[in-house]
């Protein structure tokens, strides 16, 4: 009595799924041992030699030599004497094609049962809980951005009060200006607006230069640009009546809840760059909730206009009452910042506005 | 219940629950290294030797996987076994059969058996023991699936969580600083066998203006701080999670969506450390919408413990620090 | 879930135990034959570490148990796990990822444990259940309860500090543990040969104070007879015995070993020395079981296997539900 047994291509490791036959080592016919080579396969580049499972007779060869054959599938067919343990559940293998027809039709074990298909469980994407984002463009805490939907507040419409120019909470939720904010607003723009009446009808004349610089923070800026007021005192003067002023005083504009404010740094080129660097911070910080310190409300000799936070590249230049020159800073492309300055021609020539930028150029 | 006004240090605290559950239960017994006649290198197990007996309180060779392993099979098979490893440095050394083994039992086995096993072991820095004598190890364990992570701040805490660490039917790794072994908690230490379940934490006190998210030693460097603030108007939220894993989130979340700002702190490296898993979760959760500030950590620096002393203050969380930052938080954001 | 008792005693005590012996060595075999054929055709998954040719160990060993004995087992625990009286379909359930599986499909090949036998588990990590069993026989100590904790570890195992730790533990306390070495030649590719430099690895022993005894690996009969004894000093409270089987597995490591290390001639010597017609042969000669007996036991163990793999197959695949809830055991008020 003989038993036909499907030798099939072997799984050789976890990930395997096909092989290759390289050769048949038998032919049809021949007597084999248990442990004899019957083929040779090969996958991800490592070869292996199946042997036959027990003594008998190689029927047939079912395989073509150099061609792939998944993992389950026979590659030979083999007589055996003995009886060799062999299980086919008739169903679907995971990951494997149904069993070609020549296994079905052999009759080993009967062990044939259906395989229970191994149910994938769905996977569901997991949902976010993210606040509803107004715009990317401005930082707000979640809590503003949240309470800006809720109330179906733009946030582009907020001053930001908090650290980096974020949103905060506070500044949604006091969107609407007190009237002492309002009254205070109001006096603001009158005053910034009598001055720049003031100096309409003064001959002026404006130089840009584009220019990449390794700092390029405003501290550095500032005291990079007092130097070359203090190197050149001609353009340092009162623009009330030509006098050469005593000290250099830098203007900076910084957004509040009660409109402009502009605190002025005197001789910022004098201090070291921390120091400096410090106080803009913390000068800064306080002018965005309304407070400059008494001592810097005056004594400015050149303004400073950062446009960088709006991302502008420029702005109409405009000199402020009593000052001869004006500088403004704005985004330029590259990683380059636009430097605009702006002078009184009435006390400085063309050349000496150009000078002075070139200056400032390479200063920085 | 005769005192209730028992200031124990937290080495009397652990003690005191280990001699509880000794007599309670039979099947619960402590080995580890110079633990019996020399009553443990921190003094924890003290004389717990002389009140049972060598084969409950069992002194072990320098060995610590072997130790460690041998519980595992002692706590399959009916045991409920405490281990002390010196410091908690040297678990490297029993690394697998913790996190392979004691951690992956039940699961691995279907439930089949299960590992009552408690593991307890000092960490932190501030003894000038250097790097391989001072890490806070509490995310090592809490990444591993399995492994239940507690880290009490006082001896009240440390008390009634290792009571149920014992009685837990699971690996738990217990984990106490070793500046706070010496010194007494501000509560009392209820006598008897009172109990804290794990997977509880701890809102130590209440406040509007932050969440301050505090583990082990950090507690009370917290605790302090906003005391401190308190004084200046900023008023404070501490809550002190003591079971790393399972972690309790509920009260953090409802505490975030009262202050809106979140302070977390904790003495091990930042990097990988626990309590950037607290701030994954507020950042996964409703409570993020509620947030009116950036949230901050304090942890330590991403090194080894340095020796000399002003070198390892300088690696871990300091309390000026941590005043620092609260203030700072509360300060800047509205 | 029914537990076949097992029986203790000598192979060639009687009729009954020569059967046990028997069936049991067909039953490892024909279960990893088995396995084999079923991780070929790509319907088991993972990887798998067969024990033909290994049979006599486990089964000498575990004839010497009494069912509340414990035993820690290897990667290559199938053996093992079957000797100690393991129920063959939920062996194969687990290997098949099915519910009804030893761990729920949790654990696979690797992880089989099974409490109603003292199989406090197989174990994927090279000498991770030599401390567990000293363990094991500590509690056994503490509680006075008499049993016996048996590891059984590969020689590979015995270069891991875990056997060293465990080792000097077991000595110093006198523990009820037996240090089952299964000295199959090769730790995956490299032999023993190139990773101890002395020829009896039961020479540990003495480092450890612990008798150490080599015996044929291949022969259940002298298994048996080496077990006993260890057994009876276990349980004598006179402490742990090492015991080395020297034997060989004919299958390569794992699927995936190409067999580069040893020569075929190497293979096709150890098996001559195939431990099922050696226990046969010495049955026969003993007038214990005639040939019809035997052939009659090999036809049982394979449609034991058949039924276990038929049965296994037919089960509930297991599923994703309650995976988190299954880390940790429930903590009961």
């Amino acid at each position: 009595m003989s038993f036909r047994y499907p030798v099939v291509m072997p799984k050789m490791s976890m990930t395997m799924e096909t092989g290759e036959l390289i050769d048949y080592h038998v032919k049809v016919g021949d007597r084999v041992s248990s442990g004899d080579v019957l083929f040779e396969v090969m996958t991800d580049k490592i070869d292996m030699e199946v042997e036959s499972p027990a003594d008998g007779v190689v029927e047939q060869l079912i395989g073509e030599v150099g061609a792939t054959v998944d993992i389950g599938k026979p590659v030979l067919i083999l007589l055996t004497d003995t009886e060799v343990m062999a299980f086919d559940f008739g169903g679907e293998p995971a990951q494997l094609p149904p069993a070609p027809a020549i296994v079905e039709a052999l009759p080993v074990i009967e062990a044939v049962v259906a395989v229970p298909q191994i149910s994938v469980p769905e996977v569901t994407a997991p949902v976010a809980v993210a606040p509803v984002i107004v715009s990317h463009t401005y930082k707000a805490v979640p809590k503003a951005r949240v309470a800006a939907a809720e109330t179906g507040i733009d946030l582009r419409t907020i001053v930001p009060t908090g650290p980096d120019r974020t949103i905060m909470y506070s500044d949604v939720i006091n969107r609407h200006p007190t009237e002492e904010q309002l009254k205070r607003q109001a006096a603001n723009r009158a005053l910034i607006a009598r001055g720049i009446e003031m100096t309409q009808n003064i001959p002026q004349a404006s130089f840009t230069r584009s220019v990449t610089v390794s700092d390029s923070g405003l501290p550095h800026l500032m005291s990079a640009w007092a130097r070359v007021l203090r190197s050149r005192p001609e353009l340092n003067v009162s623009g009330k009546d030509g006098s050469l002023n005593p000290q250099v005083g830098v203007a900076t504009i910084i957004e509040s809840k009660y409109g402009s404010a502009l605190p002025v740094y005197k001789d910022p080129d004098l201090l070291d760059m921390k120091t400096l660097s410090e106080l803009v911070s913390t000068t800064s910080t306080a002018a965005r909730h309304g407070k400059v310190p008494l001592a810097m409300l005056s004594g400015a000799t050149t303004t400073v206009f950062d446009l960088r936070s709006y991302q502008m590249t420029s702005t109409t230049p405009r000199l402020f009452p009593h000052q001869v020159t004006a500088l403004t800073i704005g985004e330029s492309s590259g990683g380059a910042i636009a430097v605009s300055l702006t002078i009184d021609l009435r006390y400085c020539d063309f050349y000496d506005g150009a000078g002075a930028l070139d200056l400032l150029v390479k200063t920085l | 219940m005769s005192t209730d006004n028992r200031m124990l240090t937290m080495a009397e605290a652990l003690r005191e629950a280990m001699g509880i559950a000794m007599d309670e239960r039979p099947e619960v017994f402590i080995l580890g290294e110079d633990i019996g006649i020399y009553g443990g290198a921190f003094g924890v197990t003290g004389d717990l030797y002389h009140r049972f007996s060598p084969e409950r309180v069992i002194d072990t060779p320098i060995s610590e996987l072997g130790i460690v392993g041998a519980a595992v099979g002692a706590a399959l098979s009916g045991m409920r076994p405490i281990v002390e490893i010196q410091f908690s440095d040297f678990t490297a050394q029993a690394m697998d059969q913790i996190a392979n083994q004691a951690a992956k039992i039940h699961f691995m086995l279907g439930g089949a058996l299960h590992v009552p096993l408690v593991l307890r072991t000092p960490q932190g820095s501030g003894t000038g023991a250097a790097a391989q004598h001072s890490q806070n190890l509490e995310t090592w364990f809490a990444n591993v699936p399995g492994l239940k992570v507690v880290v009490p701040s006082n001896p009240a805490d440390a008390k009634g969580l290792l009571l149920s660490a014992i009685d837990d039917p699971n690996p738990v790794i217990f984990l106490e600083h070793k500046l706070l072994y010496k010194i007494p908690g501000r509560d009392p230490v209820p006598e008897g066998a009172i109990r804290i379940p794990l997977g509880v934490s701890k809102v130590v006190r209440e406040g509007k203006d932050l969440t301050l998210v505090a583990t082990g030693i950090m507690v009370n460097k917290s605790f302090e701080v906003a005391e401190k603030l308190a004084a200046e108007g900023i008023s404070i939220t501490l809550i002190d999670p003591r079971t790393i894993s399972p972690l309790d989130m509920n009260p953090i979340f409802e505490s975030v969506e009262k202050t809106g700002r979140l302070l977390v702190v904790q003495e091990g490296p930042s990097h990988g450390g626990f309590i950037n898993e607290v701030i994954a979760r507020v950042s996964e959760s409703s409570s993020f919408g509620s947030l009116i500030a950036p949230i901050k950590r304090l942890a330590g620096m991403n090194i080894p413990i340095p020796y000399a002393p002003q070198l390892e203050k300088a690696a871990v969380p300091q309390i000026e620090d941590i005043e620092v930052a609260a203030r700072e938080l509360v300060k800047s954001w509205r | 879930m029914t537990v076949e008792r097992l029986l203790m005693g000598h192979p060639l005590s009687s009729p009954d135990h020569a059967r046990h012996a028997l069936l049991y060595m067909y039953r490892i075999r024909k279960f990893e034959e088995a396995v084999e054929d079923l991780f070929g055709r790509g319907m088991m998954h993972g990887t798998m570490h067969l024990s033909i040719g290994q049979e006599a160990g486990p089964t000498g060993m575990c004839l010497a148990l009494k069912l509340e004995d414990q035993i820690t087992s290897t990667h290559r625990g199938h053996g093992h796990c079957i000797a100690k009286g393991a129920d063959l379909t939920r062996m194969m359930a687990e290997l098949l990822g099915k519910e009804i599986g030893y761990c729920g499909g949790r654990g696979g090949s690797m992880h089989i444990a099974d409490a109603e036998t003292g199989n406090l588990g197989a174990n994927g990590v090279v000498g991770g259940g030599i401390p567990i069993a000293v363990g094991a026989a500590l509690a056994s100590k503490l509680q006075k309860k008499g049993t016996v904790a048996v590891s059984f570890f590969g020689d590979g195992a015995m270069n891991e500090g875990a056997f060293h730790e465990a080792a000097n533990l077991a000595a110093i306390w006198k523990l009820p543990v037996i240090l089952f070495c299964e000295n199959n030649k090769y730790g995956m590719s490299s032999s023993t040969e190139t990773a101890f430099a002395i020829d009896r690895l039961a020479d540990r022993g003495l480092g450890y104070g612990i008798p150490g005894v080599t015996v044929d690996g291949n022969d259940v009969v002298a298994v048996y007879e080496a077990c006993e004894a260890a057994v009876a000093r276990a349980r004598n409270g006179e402490g742990p015995t090492l015991i080395e089987t020297v034997t060989y597995r004919w299958k390569g490591h794992s699927r995936s070993d190409k067999n580069l290390y040893r020569t075929k001639e190497e293979i096709e010597e150890w098996k001559h020395l195939d431990p099922i017609p050696n226990f046969i042969s010495k049955v026969l000669a003993a007038g214990i079981l005639n040939q019809e007996e035997i052939d009659a036991i090999a036809k049982m163990a394979q449609d034991q296997i058949i039924e276990a793999v038929n049965n296994a197959a037919q089960a509930k695949s297991a599923v994703p539900d309650g995976l988190l809830e299954a880390v940790f055991k429930a903590v009961s008020a």
